[in-house]
This record gives C-alpha cells, sequence and structure tokens, in this order.
C-alpha cells in the first residue's frame, strides 16, 4: 500500500478510530503511526472528531473495587502503600511470579480426582516456594488451610485470606495460620461470595486481621481460583 | 489502600482540558493523588463507553483497570501538540475494548444495540452544545446530513463496537454494501467537518 497518499492514510485512520479495522490490518496501522507522522495526526483528528459521541453516554460510576484494584496495580506497585517494610518488595515480585505459577500447579493438583479434598490453589511466593496450600471438599462447608512453608511476618501483623467476587467488594476468608493444619467452616457470606469468586487474595493486616472489614494493607498474593469438578 | 473515592452522582462534570493535562503530567511524574484525581474525573465517562461496548459489568471494569495501569505507565507519552487529553483516554480505552471484543462478546446483542441506538444519536439541544463545544457539535450537525442507514452504520461501529460484518447482520445488508457506506459516510464527514 501507498502510505504516501493522504487520502488513504485519512481512510485507514478513520477505519481504525472508528473500529471496523480488525487483526492484522489493525496492528499494521498501529506500527504505520509509531514511525509516520501523516498517519499519526490523521488518527489524532479522528479520535478528536468522533469524541463527542463517547460524551453523549451518561458515565456510569465503577464499582468500589476498580479502584482498589488499580491502587494495586500501580500506587501499590511503586511502593508508596508501602507498608510492612521487611520482604514486602520481595513478596510483591514473589506475588507476580506465583500469580503466573499457579494456574501450572492448580492444574496439575486439580486433576487428582480421587482425593476427597480438591486444590483450590497454592499460595506462595513462587512455583517452588508454596505457603499455604488450601483445599475444599466438593460440597463447600470449609477450607481446609495446610501451611507447607516457612511463613515469615512481624508479631503485630496477620496475613487475611479475602475472596475477591466478580463484580463485588472482597470478602474476608479469615485469617491465614502462620504454622499446622486450619480447617475453617465457612458462614453462608463467606460460601456465597467464595463461590463467586473467581480470585482470592492474601493482605497483610494488623494483628487480629483487618478491623474494616475490607483489605488495608498491602495485597500480597492474588491467584485464581481453580474450578472443583 | 482501600479507602474509597468520592465520584458524587457518578455524573462527573465535564473536565477541563487544562486540568487533565495538569492531572496526566502528575501521573507521568508518579504522582499517586494525581492518578487519583484523574481516575474520579475520567473513570465513570470510561466506563459508560467500555458498558457500550462490551455490555457486561464485570468485563468492562476489568478493562477500565487495564486502561488506568497503563495510563500510569504512559501517562509520559501523552502528546500535548495532539490537545484533547480525554480523546486520548477514550481511545485507550476504546482500543482496548475493541481488541477484547473479538474472544468474548456474546454475538446475539444487535436487538439491544439497536435498541440502545437513540440516546448516542440525539440530536444536540441546548445542553449538549454545551457539553459539545466547538468539534462536538460540527460532529453531531455533520452526521445529521449522512442518511439515517449509513449513520446508523457507523454508529454502530464507533459506539458498540460492531465489526463491518456485525454491521451487516444488524441492519439486514450484505457485507460489501456496508463496507462501501461505512468508507463513503466517513469521506463525507471528513469534508463537511472540516468545511
Amino acid at each position: 500500500m501507498n502510505y504516501e497518499n493522504p487520502e488513504l492514510l485519512d481512510r485507514l485512520a478513520a477505519e481504525y478510530v472508528l473500529g471496523t479495522l480488525r487483526g492484522q490490518a489493525r496492528r499494521r496501522v498501529e506500527r504505520l503511526c509509531e514511525v509516520n507522522v501523516a498517519a499519526r495526526a490523521a488518527l489524532h483528528r479522528w479520535e478528536n472528531d468522533f469524541m463527542p459521541l463517547s460524551r453523549s453516554l451518561k458515565p456510569i460510576k465503577p464499582s468500589a473495587r476498580v479502584w482498589t484494584e488499580v491502587q494495586r496495580r500501580t500506587i501499590g506497585a511503586s511502593g508508596s502503600t508501602m507498608r510492612v517494610s521487611a520482604g514486602w518488595r520481595q513478596w510483591r515480585f514473589a506475588a507476580a511470579a506465583a500469580f503466573l505459577a499457579l494456574g501450572l500447579i492448580v492444574g496439575l493438583l486439580v486433576r487428582e480426582q480421587t482425593v476427597p479434598l480438591q486444590t483450590v490453589a497454592m499460595l506462595g511466593t513462587d512455583a517452588t516456594h508454596p505457603l499455604w496450600h488450601i483445599e475444599r471438599a466438593k460440597e463447600l462447608k470449609a477450607l481446609s488451610i495446610n501451611v507447607v512453608g516457612p511463613v515469615q511476618l512481624a508479631a503485630d501483623k496477620s496475613y487475611e485470606l479475602w475472596a475477591l467476587p466478580r463484580g463485588g467488594k472482597p470478602v474476608s476468608l479469615g485469617l491465614l495460620p502462620r504454622s499446622g493444619k486450619l480447617e475453617r467452616t465457612l458462614t453462608d457470606p463467606q460460601r456465597v461470595a467464595f463461590l463467586a469468586a473467581d480470585k482470592i487474595a492474601v493482605s497483610v493486616e494488623p494483628a487480629g486481621g483487618s478491623k474494616t472489614g475490607a483489605p488495608t494493607g498491602p495485597v500480597v498474593i492474588v491467584s485464581p481460583v481453580a474450578a472443583v469438578g | 489502600m482501600s479507602r474509597g473515592i468520592q465520584t458524587g452522582s457518578g455524573l462527573a462534570v465535564e473536565p477541563d482540558n487544562a486540568e487533565l493535562e495538569t492531572l496526566l503530567a502528575g501521573c507521568a511524574a508518579k504522582d499517586a493523588a494525581a492518578l487519583e484525581s484523574l481516575y474520579t474525573r475520567v473513570a465513570p465517562i470510561l466506563l459508560a463507553v467500555l458498558m457500550r461496548m462490551l455490555r457486561r459489568r464485570e468485563l468492562a471494569e476489568d478493562v477500565l483497570q487495564d486502561v488506568f495501569v497503563k495510563v500510569w505507565q504512559q501517562a509520559g507519552q501523552y502528546d500535548h501538540i495532539r490537545g484533547r487529553p480525554l480523546a486520548w483516554l477514550v481511545s485507550i480505552a476504546r482500543y482496548r475494548a475493541i481488541d477484547m471484543q473479538r474472544a468474548s462478546r456474546p454475538t446475539v446483542v444487535l436487538t439491544e444495540a439497536e435498541q440502545a441506538l437513540e440516546p448516542t444519536m440525539r440530536v444536540a439541544g441546548p445542553a449538549d452544545a454545551v457539553e459539545n463545544q466547538g468539534m462536538g457539535s460540527a460532529l453531531l450537525r455533520c452526521l445529521e446530513e449522512i442518511a439515517a442507514p449509513q449513520r446508523r452504520c457507523l454508529v454502530l461501529a464507533y459506539a458498540e463496537g460492531l465489526s463491518h460484518g456485525e454491521i451487516a447482520r444488524s441492519v439486514g445488508e450484505p457485507l460489501g454494501t456496508v463496507k462501501s457506506w461505512v468508507r463513503r459516510s466517513l469521506m463525507s464527514l471528513r469534508r463537511c467537518i472540516e468545511s
């Protein structure tokens, strides 16, 4: 294609902004705009021209969880909300790694369908350093939480487990133990939140857990919840 | 960490371009308060755009999250020469939604899309004239000059995020016809806006 042709550039830019340009053609325009000033200018012009259509929609207030997540992924990640000094930086890095690795571990463990308990998640610093193995029976009445690695945290802090229901606020699933094994019976609200959750998270809280009912400290692990078959 | 932010009724006041540019500069300098202010002002506008395109709230909110993470990371790349920071922000959201749509959107949505068409296509009244000054009223005026079926194709594409094929099914016209309608409508729109 002759990208020196201003009419062609304008047409490509228009269809890019409109959204009718798809797939590889879309990627080509993006690459073109990186190097071609005229293409970029055409794109910006159409973006500006079409803006009033977007502004004619009535604004919709996002759920609170969106901002919480944005904060966690931005301001949290730059360290300005750091509250647990020792090890938090490593935790944060590890949480990201764990997020990627967990799917694999969880997938492997869930295949063992013959055991009465099924893995919900393996939470840890990375794939080779799991800290908590969380299981449930097929009939969800309780979570079985097994400490499988060395849990380190200041005495005046606790790790708290949260269900993150889609579109809803985090619901506490109680504190995570530092050692041993714990069977935690779930209340009805916890069960509902857990069933609606596609992720669970761990936050650092004052000893005894969050006083507000929502995570107040840094969220150090976010993990997908394995489907139970 | 989870301190909520107040967005009042959810109806954001039209953000001022200079103010948005200041907030973007703040984000580029990794100022957390700037991000929060930007979110308060712009997130409800972007969510409306995303809901319209993706139709599922949880998906739209997931994309909204990604948009603000991207803005935080790339605020330094905002080009002041282009003006219109809101158009930049809306575009980030729309393009992300377009890329998301292929995988995630249910296909049986066209009746709803058509029903929802009217509010977007309302002709500028006094309130809109304030809201859509300058280029805005030009766009609305020029859209009005395009014949209704062709105009509907543009709106389905822009606001609903439909592809050529989806538009063709929605309006019951052959794909080739829709493609040529879109192309010609865009050309007349460009001529009209510049006149």
